[in-house]
């Protein structure tokens, strides 16, 4: 609906006062999904960066690892991504180091709400997502907005084709608009699947979606990467 | 804010086995207020022939009364049924008349052949750019809910029964995630000789 | 200023005839003969093409003309009027496949040209065409043959088979006893060439004859070369 502006066409403008901007950001796409299970969490993302019609590589996953039981998934501006997983890192090495321990994975996730909200008014353009094992031993999903408001939650998608993966979530995972007897807890096995299914749908209509899609299944044991192969165009 | 957005709809079509589903969500709202939950979206253009109309609603309901305006003369005229591909055209035909000043609807179009009983399902975008799909069709303020939905739970060569279970659950968990559409929906499901439509009832708010 | 008013020609006589459409009945009635019979896999057009002399270069012009893949139509009467009616014939045919991405059904496009010929007899500063028209057609969707007559008056008929021109009573006599239901479309280019032999004055040839035939193919002209095979095997 935009194509029309006050200067003729998009693509064939008329001459005019020109005026030069610099975008701090810019978006580089990509899709993550994370589900709590009883005693594991499974926290996915595809291996596609972008940058509107152009793909940068097909290989780079956006979940990280930051402790032995702890996985976040990031993406939205790359640049941001990158400085935000060094911020956290070094933070987790330094209360590693003041602690004699590993930072919980509820830690992680406070820690990370308090990062994001530091740059309330230049925020880092990433959306977060923090899976691990919590403090009881059950499978924890925390779900951010950009600064730093953050959730606990069963699951969520985040990213590009959040918009695609949530709903299936809530459908398959959620079991919304299901009958009663329909909601029994999955195995680990089983959400796998559904994630990447997911993924697979997501590809098809996504273009910011694809390549490969990196699961990462977290117990108490550590983490468990698995690869499988999205649409690549 | 968009046109298309303001009052809010969700509609989809599948093909199955010998049938064809149309669903649509019930809501007609004024942005974020919910106006009404009984709101027709669906229209009934030949005895298995339907069009749903999400976008703005005085312009849904303007297109409806033209197209069946339009198609009363053509099956006068013509003194036979109108095909689905021929219908596709004339509301192709419609939209691009008004190219420069459009009419807010993005169209889906479901039914059978009135021979052969071929399913049939289309879309259009708001100035008439047609589509023709094998598999499904969605438009409205959620479709890539929609997309999300239908790219996973579908499957070809569905029963009718089944393909009513399949385009149900991809609408309502598709409109949960919309502000601006939900509040239930109607499915209807167009066999070689019967028409079913059933009211859904999902999160009512 | 005279031409700031415009009445139509066709005006009622006083016993409610049009005499202006009679007269153009009357130049149809003296036209060139030609017939057209339906058969239960086409139709067949065909049409006296004789010249006044020798000298015209018959090649290159015709009197069967093709008006969609599946339509053509032929005429007795005034060959001026017929092209304008075929230019106006192809155009609503487009118009239509515009509309509906559909090619026209024959029914559709014999009533939108009768409608062309009604409005000729009522609007201002025009007359009536001075044609009868015999429109073939292959319905694509009922896979079916269509013969339709289409007069000046803007009346039209759907017809098994039927003579237009000079001596079409004859003509028309003689299909009626020729005509059956399950005549095929190799029989009725016969029966086509033997009908318009009847008042035939002179040798017939390939040359001085057109058909053109109409099958789920589609509508064809015939070439000299395949007129000249029929005209063999009618002898």
């Amino acid at each position: 609906m935009e194509v029309l502006n006050n200067r003729g066409v998009e693509d064939y403008q008329t001459a005019g006062p020109k005026q030069s901007y610099f975008s701090p950001y810019s978006f580089n796409g990509g899709s993550i999904l994370a589900v709590a299970g009883e005693d594991f969490a499974v926290i996915a993302s595809d291996s596609r960066l972008s940058e509107g019609f152009s793909i940068h590589t097909r290989d780079q996953p956006k979940t990280y690892q930051l402790t032995q039981n702890t996985v976040v998934g990031a993406c939205g501006f790359h640049g941001d991504v990158l400085t935000l997983i060094k911020v956290l890192k070094a933070r987790i090495k330094m209360y590693l180091h003041e602690h004699n321990k590993d930072m919980s994975s509820t830690a992680v996730a406070a820690m990370l709400s308090t990062i994001l909200y530091y740059r309330r008014f230049f925020p880092y353009y990433v959306y977060n997502i923090v899976a691990g094992i919590d403090d009881e031993g059950k499978g924890c999903v925390f779900s951010f907005d950009p600064v730093g408001s953050y959730e606990r939650e069963p699951y969520r998608a985040g990213g590009s084709a959040s918009s695609m993966l949530q709903p299936l979530m809530d459908n398959q995972v959620g079991f919304k608009n299901l009958p009663k007897q329909a909601r029994v807890p999955l195995s680990k096995e089983e959400v796998v699947k559904k994630v990447r299914d997911g993924f697979i749908s997501a590809a098809e209509r996504d273009i910011y979606t694809g390549d490969e899609v990196v699961v990462n299944i977290i117990t108490k044991d550590g983490v468990e990467v698995e690869r499988f192969p999205l649409r690549k165009d | 804010m968009s046109i298309m957005s303001y009052n809010g709809a969700a509609i989809m079509a599948m093909k199955g086995k010998e049938c064809v589903a149309i669903a649509a969500d019930r809501r007609f709202g004024i942005q974020a207020q919910t106006i009404n939950t009984q709101f027709d979206k669906i229209f009934e253009m030949g005895p298995k022939l339907y069009v749903g109309l999400p976008g703005l609603a005085t312009d849904v309901q303007t297109v409806a009364q033209r197209l069946k305006f339009r198609l009363n003369l053509y099956e006068l005229k013509e003194n036979r049924n109108i095909k689905p591909k021929t219908f596709l055209s004339m509301v192709s035909n419609l939209l691009y008349s008004r190219r420069f000043g459009p009419y807010f609807v993005e169209p889906v179009i479901a039914g059978l052949d009135p021979k052969t009983s071929e399913p049939f399902i289309a879309s259009l975008d708001l100035i008439g750019c047609p589509m023709i799909t094998e598999d499904f069709v969605v438009s409205g303020t959620c479709s890539e809910q929609m997309y999300g939905m239908c790219e996973t739970l579908y499957k070809p060569d569905q029963e009718p029964d089944d393909l009513f279970e399949t385009i149900s659950q991809c609408l309502l968990n598709a409109v949960d995630r919309d502000a601006v559409s939900g509040w239930g929906g109607v499915v209807y499901i167009i066999e070689k000789d019967k028409v079913t439509k059933r009211i859904l009832k999902g999160r009512m708010d | 200023m005279s031409e700031r008013y415009s009445f139509s020609l066709t005006t009622f006589s006083p016993s409610g005839k049009l005499v202006q459409i009679e007269y153009a009945l009357a130049a149809v009635a003296a036209g060139a003969p030609s017939v057209g019979i339906k058969a239960t896999n086409g139709v067949v057009l065909a049409t006296e093409k004789k010249q006044k002399s020798v000298l015209y270069d018959d090649s290159s012009i015709h009197k069967i003309e093709l008006i969609t893949k599946n339509i053509g139509m032929v005429y007795s009467g005034m060959g001026p009027d017929y092209r304008v009616l075929v230019k106006n014939a192809r155009k609503l045919a487009q118009q239509y496949f515009l509309q509906y991405q559909e090619q026209i059904p024959t029914s559709q496009l014999v009533q939108r040209v009768a409608n062309v010929m009604q409005e000729f007899t009522q609007s201002g500063g025009v007359r009536p065409f001075g044609v009868s028209l015999l429109m073939a057609g292959w319905d694509e969707d009922e896979e079916r043959p269509y013969l339709y007559q289409c007069d000046p008056s803007g009346a039209y008929f759907a017809w098994k088979a039927t003579a237009m021109g000079k001596n079409f009573v004859n003509g028309k006599t003689f299909l009626e006893k020729r005509y059956s239901d399950n005549l095929e479309l190799e029989d009725a280019v016969h029966t086509a060439i033997l009908t318009l032999k009847e008042s035939f004055e002179g040798q017939m040839t390939e040359d001085n004859i057109e058909i053109g035939i109409c099958n789920q193919d589609g509508f064809k002209r015939l070439s000299t070369a395949e007129v000249k095979d029929y005209l063999a095997s009618v002898q």
